[in-house]
């Protein structure tokens, strides 16, 4: 076996070709990663809390909250089921909430359309790593309200102790700044349920109500009920099962993420081979003389195919950390199928990893493969005679 | 150019290398055009409106305000106003599919008075005017989903809580650039099926849990005005009108409309532009690497050129127009293979909804070329000095 | 032969410089060629000949003193004019024939006319000519791989001479080519000088070549050490 430092050593010798590689692929595995980032957090922001236990119920038939509303009485009779979960000091884990659409302003000019909740106290424990960061909690029934991270730094208003109006009725004072980590809620602003109600003259419907069970049997048992009750005509829906309805419209997303991830794979792969080809041309005297001491072909390919798998390695692996200091950042964007706002937290999990990982060993392998074959095939005297 | 010959023949002359590097140009490119032509597309079709003269109506608030229908007779009247309809936005299931297709609920007497980009048959148009549960599609949506007129179109209720079930009475077509996959069906058949639920709610409570998603809403009014010129007088008019009442209206020209959907995207407008960027940061390394290399191989033909009596701004000249030369033939693969790929292949068809159409405009595809060229002289730029200022000496004296 | 001084060295200097290190080359030196005189040049590695040949060349500027080349003092040239003068004054030719692979023999021998102005036709007919002078005229489209070492060398001396310069200088022109083939270039070689009246300049290492010449010096160290004028001159043909 060829040991790896004649590896090394030539990539160190050939520095600036070594640097130019590295930095294109580095550049490509980049981009591949923010896409992943990009649709991972998407995906993340589509989820609503991520516990297993936890049920929407909202109108039978509709697959959003935004447009599954029902009527009150309707919700405090499903408040009252047995079976729901109860935090530490008894109260229920269980929620009605009002969602309402209006147009914001940015700081920047441009609007886009913002979802206001107006949630009743087990809301937050209802939300993944809900955490007040900024000034305090809503106080209920005074006209206030707390706006997600994201918002309150692009929107006007939206800052503590600013004002948010939307329309001569609904008016809301910003009393604080929350964050739940990376969830739906981070694109949403938050109200008190009886001032939303109140405001949007509709105090007679809820949007949804969220609710946790108390164990997987009561979880079953909830669902049952709901479901089956031909005068409810409710759907109990699964955290889950409502985030796959979701998810699905960022499906094209995902899709065109992958095709553009591909296609850059493809371009490091070439750049990739480029580099070893040239390489494998100026060590055509090295290599005859390899095979002349006794090294086998064997040896000679698995050397060549080590040392691009060694460069496109660097390559990814300084692709991936370009992009580690994109992590928590936020962009905020529209939600396709709702055309509300969404704020989408990029996400550098094990999926990021995956594909800046696939993509190094793809270019490496394949960038690498075919000059080694032309390394392994020299023919042993021409190579040393070659000048 | 008598220097051409030797040009061509050091682009040709490592085969591999120039195959590879035509190739990386070529993907990147390819890449930059489907990138590009989105946000092109986009644009298109919200400046392409302009033609049509024009507005939309829709609450002030956002839309999940209602928009009373009743007010389409008022705005009729209004000097100026050619025909108006409501343009509801139902957002239908379709065989168990989220929204794969952009259904409205209209006036089906006007509505393609409106639309006028758009042809019907006569006979299908009066068919579609005749029969209540009728639905005009468009051509590529028909095609997409292999519909023919007198075909059921079941769409299950989803932001309403009422079933729509159509028949498919007229097929429009229209020009390529805009949105031939819609699905318009009439606005009193919805209308009325949504009365009957509100009435016949049996759990005793008005079911109308939202306005907007009540009756007589009709989201959004479509307007035609008889000139371009009034259409800013008329919007103002329109919403000076209803200011003050319980549902204000915002009145502004289809353009406009369409801006503010493209206003939305926000951040991921930026996001994605910065991709781009990196595709072609990456490709000037990829393709000034693989110059670099070539130089290199031939720094004693460079010592012998100088030596001959070639100035340093030929040798310059002569490096940077291979340089140019093999990333513009990459660039041009790129940018007009996918402008090709995009005429042969109906991308709209596999967006789910996302994008009415897709292909690549020529202003989109020369840019391409132009960029490619740039990475063309910014790749060989660097090299090329090096040859230009290399010791003949040094040159000559290697043994290569 | 003439008498008038062709190339003139006065008191020339030429030292090196790498890193810190100050590696002189030539010092002091003296020389004088006659117009229509065939040189070569003679010593150990590292003794300054084909540095010598660089300054009379022109490719190369001395340190310190006078290099005039035909009237012109080349220490007054800038970089471009030196480059335009090297184009139409001299004609080069290396021990590794260095000529460019992706052209045919023709396109080899017409690289230098295509700094000039003259037309397609006006080239072809020079290519053609100095082709002819060399013996290649055949095998015009033959690309450098498809030739002998000698046939090469040929090319490369029809492209130093097609401009017509007065000054030829070689590098170790027959350093690569077995003893009959060698033979053969110094034919031409010496054809040119007496036919043609090229002041030829060469460095070789061979005594052979270096027999054929009408002056033989000496270097070493950077310095002229031995002079030696030769009346006759051996021809192969003999």
């Amino acid at each position: 076996m060829i040991p790896i430092k004649y590896n090394v050593r030539n990539l160190r010798v050939r520095w600036k070709t070594t640097l130019m590689t590295m930095l294109g692929t580095a550049l490509l595995v980049a981009s591949s990663c923010i896409l992943f980032g990009l649709v991972e957090g998407l995906e993340y922001s589509l989820k609503i809390s991520g516990d297993p236990l936890d049920l929407i119920i909202l109108r039978k038939g509709s697959s959003n909250e935004n447009t599954g509303g029902f009527e009150a009485n309707k919700a405090d009779d499903v408040l009252n089921l047995k079976g729901i979960a109860r935090d530490e000091n008894g109260a229920s884990l269980a929620a009605k909430e009002m969602l309402n659409i209006a147009i914001g302003e940015r700081a920047n000019g441009t609007r886009n359309n913002l979802i206001i909740r107006g949630v009743q106290p087990a809301s937050r424990k209802l939300r993944p790593d809900f955490k007040i960061v900024a000034g305090r909690d809503l106080v209920e029934g005074r006209g206030e309200c707390i706006v997600s991270h994201s918002l309150s730094r692009r929107y006007k208003g939206a800052q503590v102790g600013g004002q948010l109006n939307f329309g001569d009725k609904e008016q809301y004072r910003v009393v604080g700044i929350f964050t739940a980590g990376g969830s739906a809620a981070e694109s949403e602003i938050w109200a008190d349920l009886k001032d939303v109600e109140k405001n949007t003259g509709r105090d007679g419907s809820v949007s949804c109500v969220q609710l946790r069970a108390a164990s997987q049997a009561d979880y079953e048992n909830i669902q049952k009920t709901v479901n089956d009750d031909t005068q409810f005509r409710l759907a109990a829906v699964p955290e889950t099962i409502y985030f796959e309805n979701q998810s699905r419209s960022s499906l094209f997303l995902k899709a065109a993420g992958t095709v553009i991830a591909v296609l850059l794979t493809f371009g490091a792969m070439f750049a990739a081979a480029n580099t070893m080809f040239a390489a494998v041309n100026s060590r055509t005297r090295e290599i005859g003389t390899m095979r002349a001491l006794g090294f086998s072909q064997r040896d000679i390919l698995i050397s060549f195919l080590g040392e691009s798998l060694l460069l496109c390695t660097l390559g990814g692996l300084l692709g991936l950390l370009a992009t580690l200091p994109l992590n928590l950042l936020t962009i905020e964007t529209s939600n396709f199928s709702t055309f509300a706002s969404v704020s989408i937290t990029f996400r550098f999990g094990w999926t990021v990893a995956a594909v800046a990982m696939i993509m190094t060993v793809a270019m490496g392998l394949f960038g690498g493969m075919f000059p080694a074959l032309r390394a392994v095939r020299l023919e042993v005297i021409s190579a040393l005679r070659e000048l | 150019m008598k220097y051409f010959t030797y040009i061509f023949r050091n682009a040709r002359r490592n085969p591999v290398r120039s195959v590879l590097t035509i190739a990386s140009t070529g993907i990147c490119m390819f890449l930059m055009m489907l990138l590009l032509s989105f946000f092109a597309n986009k644009n298109e079709v919200t400046d392409g409106s302009k033609i049509y003269n024009r507005i939309v109506t829709m609450n002030a608030n956002g839309f999940a305000g209602m928009v009373p229908v009743g007010r389409i007779r008022e705005i009729v009247a209004i000097d100026g106003v050619k025909a108006a309809t409501p343009f509801q936005w139902y957002g239908g299931k379709y065989h168990d599919q989220v929204m794969p297709f952009a259904q409205f609920a209209v006036d089906a007497d006007c509505i393609f008075d409106i639309l006028d980009e758009f042809t019907v048959p006569p006979a299908q148009l009066a068919d579609f005017k005749a029969n209540k549960d009728g639905t005009v599609i468009g051509r590529r949506l028909a095609s997409d989903w292999n519909l023919e007129v007198g075909d059921p179109l079941p769409l299950k209720g989803d932001i309403f809580p009422v079933d729509m079930n159509l028949t498919v009475r007229g097929i429009y077509d229209g020009p390529s650039n805009r949105d031939l996959r819609m699905c318009l069906f009439r606005f009193d058949y919805l209308d009325e099926a949504l009365k009957r639920v509100t009435m016949s709610s049996s759990s005793g409570g008005s079911l109308a849990t939202n306005s907007a998603r009540a009756s007589g809403n009709a989201g959004t009014i479509f307007i035609k005005c008889k000139t371009g010129n009034g259409m800013a007088g008329l919007c103002k008019k329109i919403d000076d009108l209803y200011h003050n009442s319980e549902y204000p209206t915002r009145t502004q020209t289809e353009e406009a409309f369409g801006k503010m959907f493209g206003e939305m995207l926000g951040d991921l407008k930026n996001a994605i532009y910065g991709i781009g960027v990196a595709v072609i940061v990456s490709l000037l390394f990829v393709a000034g690497n693989a110059m670099a290399m070539a130089m290199r191989e031939r720094t004693s033909e460079v010592a012998v050129l100088k030596a001959i009596g070639f100035s340093k701004g030929l040798v310059l000249f002569l490096v940077l127009t291979e340089a140019i030369l093999v990333a513009g033939f990459g660039g041009a693969l790129g940018s007009l293979g996918c402008k090709f790929f995009c005429d042969v292949v109906d991308i709209g068809r596999y967006s789910g909804g996302f994008l009415p159409f897709f292909y690549v405009p020529w202003n989109i595809a020369i840019f391409g070329l132009v960029l490619s060229l740039f990475v063309g002289f910014a790749s060989g730029y660097f090299p090329a000095l090096f040859a230009a200022n290399s010791s003949v000496i040094n040159g000559l004296r290697k043994v290569v | 032969m003439g008498e008038i001084s062709s190339i003139i060295l006065r008191n020339v200097h030429k030292e090196y410089h790498r890193d810190e290190f100050v590696i002189p080359v030539l010092a002091d030196l003296d020389l004088s060629v006659a117009e229509g005189e065939y040189l070569a040049l003679m010593g150990p590695s590292g003794s300054g000949k084909t540095t010598l040949l660089n300054l009379a060349a022109g490719l190369d500027r001395a340190t310190k003193g006078e290099v005039i080349v035909h009237g012109q003092d080349l220490g007054h040239l800038s970089e471009a004019e030196i480059t335009r003068w090297r184009a139409n004054n001299v004609g080069f030719i290396f021990q590794t024939y260095n000529l460019i692979p992706v052209l045919t023999a023709f396109e080899n021998v017409e690289l230098p006319l295509l700094l000039t102005h003259l037309s397609r036709r006006k080239r072809r007919e020079n290519v053609m000519t100095a082709m002819r002078i060399v013996g290649l005229h055949s095998r015009e489209h033959h690309y450098p791989r498809q030739l002998s070492g000698g046939q090469e060398q040929r090319v490369a001396i029809a492209r130093a001479i097609v401009t017509d310069p007065y000054l030829l200088v070689a590098d170790e022109p027959t350093g690569d080519l077995d003893r009959t083939t060698a033979g053969e270039i110094l034919d031409l070689l010496e054809l040119l000088n007496r036919e043609f009246q090229k002041t030829i300049v060469m460095v070789t290492h061979d005594p052979l070549a270096a027999a054929r010449a009408s002056r033989v010096l000496h270097l070493d160290k950077g310095r002229l050490v031995d002079e030696v004028i030769q009346e006759t001159r051996v021809s192969a043909a003999s």
